[in-house]
């Protein structure tokens, strides 16, 4: 319900902007988690501006990109927050949980220590989140075979028994990085319909009918948004 | 005041208050079990800071480097007038990055607005390299800050993120932006308001740097530009206990 509100509050945006690349049927604020150098900016590059650079200049608090994604013919605003993974700015990363509708939460193969967090990352999402925002866990760094120290069967296992999806990923040789996002979308998509589904009152709404019209389904059946 | 920082002579930290200052803040910083749980309590738990002895030198050359070099902006005189550099480029030409001690991060453009700060200047913690003592600079230019901003930004690709940036933070001015980030990390994050060049002494570089702001609100109804630049008339200061120094180099 919450993250429904949000999203009919976000369509106040709509058409707003003078010109230029102002419009769009959502906004979803997302949000990359994870103990620091695991990889969440190099992430979001990948993403964004299909970069990638092996230089690593630590994440002062938080920043954002944006980017638009399509699905069924609505555009799809991700506002995605890259985060600080240090302690020290625990308080300024916390704040931004809870507009938040997805979370990537990262760890590094090759980094133990970011394994073991991931329990805790979770944690922080459960207490400073919204109850229906969505998680994916991601292993970052797959391209470092020689160096691995997590498999891929206990990320997949810890993924199953915190009830979040799992990929491993590469931001340097852009392995699974669009994926992660097109599920983390598709998983909020899904929530949102349910939400729906359950609450009527809402329905009646203007945004609704967006929702709940009959695009035809892409490779996702079963999301409607 | 009115020294001018292209005299050798001129060392900002010639009566060493920061120096002083930063060995008090140290000394009422309790210890703490760095392997504790996160939690949103623990940035008042911050490990010892460490004496300040190692990065002072650091620090000034650094100040000295970019002041400098900043001092050759503000002061050069382009005999055919064609010259005149932007605001940003000002900002931008005091990017240092000296040893893996000391580091200077330049925000990005979202984060300039979202955060307040231009750069950050961090000591680092010589084994994890996390940051130890940091200061979030803002620069404050001769003409006010807010047509800067306005007028500075390119309207291509970035406006969008940069909109949606000024409209996650528009209820506060970008200098309560600073201190409230600062307030967020603890008081081994200080604050460094930076004038380049001010209205009657254009060639001079003034900074009013703190680790407790934020007890000027409440005190006052907002941080606003005229009120830092009563720090320099001396007017305010008497609010602040733990107001560090009035960097005038
Ligand atoms: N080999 C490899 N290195 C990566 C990958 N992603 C990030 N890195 C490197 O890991 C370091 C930390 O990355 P960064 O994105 O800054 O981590 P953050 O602190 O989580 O934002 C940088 O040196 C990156 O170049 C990856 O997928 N593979
Ligand atoms: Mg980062």
């Amino acid at each position: 319900m919450d993250l429904y509100g949000k999203m009919a509050a976000t369509q106040d945006m709509k058409g707003k902007g003078e010109g230029g690349d102002q419009n769009f049927d959502y906004m979803f604020k997302l949000l990359i988690i994870g103990n620091s150098s695991v990889g969440k900016t190099s992430f979001l590059f990948r993403y964004a501006d299909d970069a990638f650079t092996s230089a690593f200049v630590s994440t002062v608090g938080i920043d954002f990109k944006v980017k638009t994604v399509y699905k069924n013919d609505k555009r799809i605003k991700l506002q995605i927050w890259d985060t600080a993974g240090q302690e020290r700015y625990r308080t300024i990363t916390t704040a931004y949980y809870r507009g938040a509708m997805g979370f990537i939460l990262m760890y590094d193969i090759t980094n133990e220590e970011s394994f073991g967090a991931v329990q805790d990352w979770s944690t922080q999402i459960k207490t400073y989140s919204w109850d229906n925002a969505q998680v994916v866990l991601a292993g970052n760094k797959c391209d470092m075979e020689e160096e691995r120290v997590v498999s891929v069967d206990s990320g997949r296992l810890l993924a199953e028994q915190l009830g979040f999806e799992f990929f491993e990923t590469s931001a340097k040789d852009n392995i699974n990085v669009k994926q992660t996002f097109e599920r983390l979308v598709d998983l909020i998509c899904d929530k949102m319909s349910e939400s729906l589904d359950t609450d009527s009152a809402v329905t009646t709404g203007a945004p609704t009918a967006k929702l709940t019209d009959s695009a035809p389904p892409l490779q996702q059946p079963g999301c409607n948004c | 005041m009115g020294q001018t920082i292209g005299k050798p002579t001129s060392n900002p930290f010639q009566n060493s208050t920061l120096f002083s200052s930063l060995k008090r803040s140290s000394s009422s910083q309790p210890t703490c079990d760095q392997n504790t749980r996160p939690s949103i309590f623990s940035t008042l738990k911050r490990p010892p800071v460490s004496k300040p002895s190692d990065f002072i030198p650091l620090f000034n050359d650094c100040i000295y480097a970019a002041s400098s070099r900043t001092q050759e902006y503000l002061l050069f005189k382009d005999p055919e007038d064609k010259f005149h550099p932007s605001p940003e480029v000002l900002t931008q030409s005091v990017n240092l990055n000296m040893t893996d001690t000391f580091n200077c991060t330049v925000m990005t453009p979202e984060q300039r607005i979202l955060l307040g700060a231009d750069w950050v200047w961090a000591v680092l913690e010589k084994p994890t390299k996390n940051p130890r003592i940091q200061i979030a600079v803002q620069v404050l230019h001769m003409q006010e800050r807010e047509d800067t901003e306005e007028n500075g930004i390119t309207p291509e690709a970035c406006s969008e993120s940069l909109q949606m940036a000024q409209k996650e933070s528009s209820n506060k001015s970008t200098y309560e932006r600073l201190v409230d980030f600062c307030t967020s990390i603890g008081k081994d994050c200080y604050a460094l308001f930076l004038f380049f060049g001010k209205k009657n002494d254009k060639g001079n570089i003034y900074g009013v740097l703190s680790n407790n702001f934020e007890a000027a609100i409440g005190k006052c109804n907002n941080i606003d530009r005229t009120f830092i630049e009563n720090f320099f008339k001396g007017s305010r200061v008497k609010h602040f206990m733990s107001l560090l120094f009035l960097l005038n180099c």
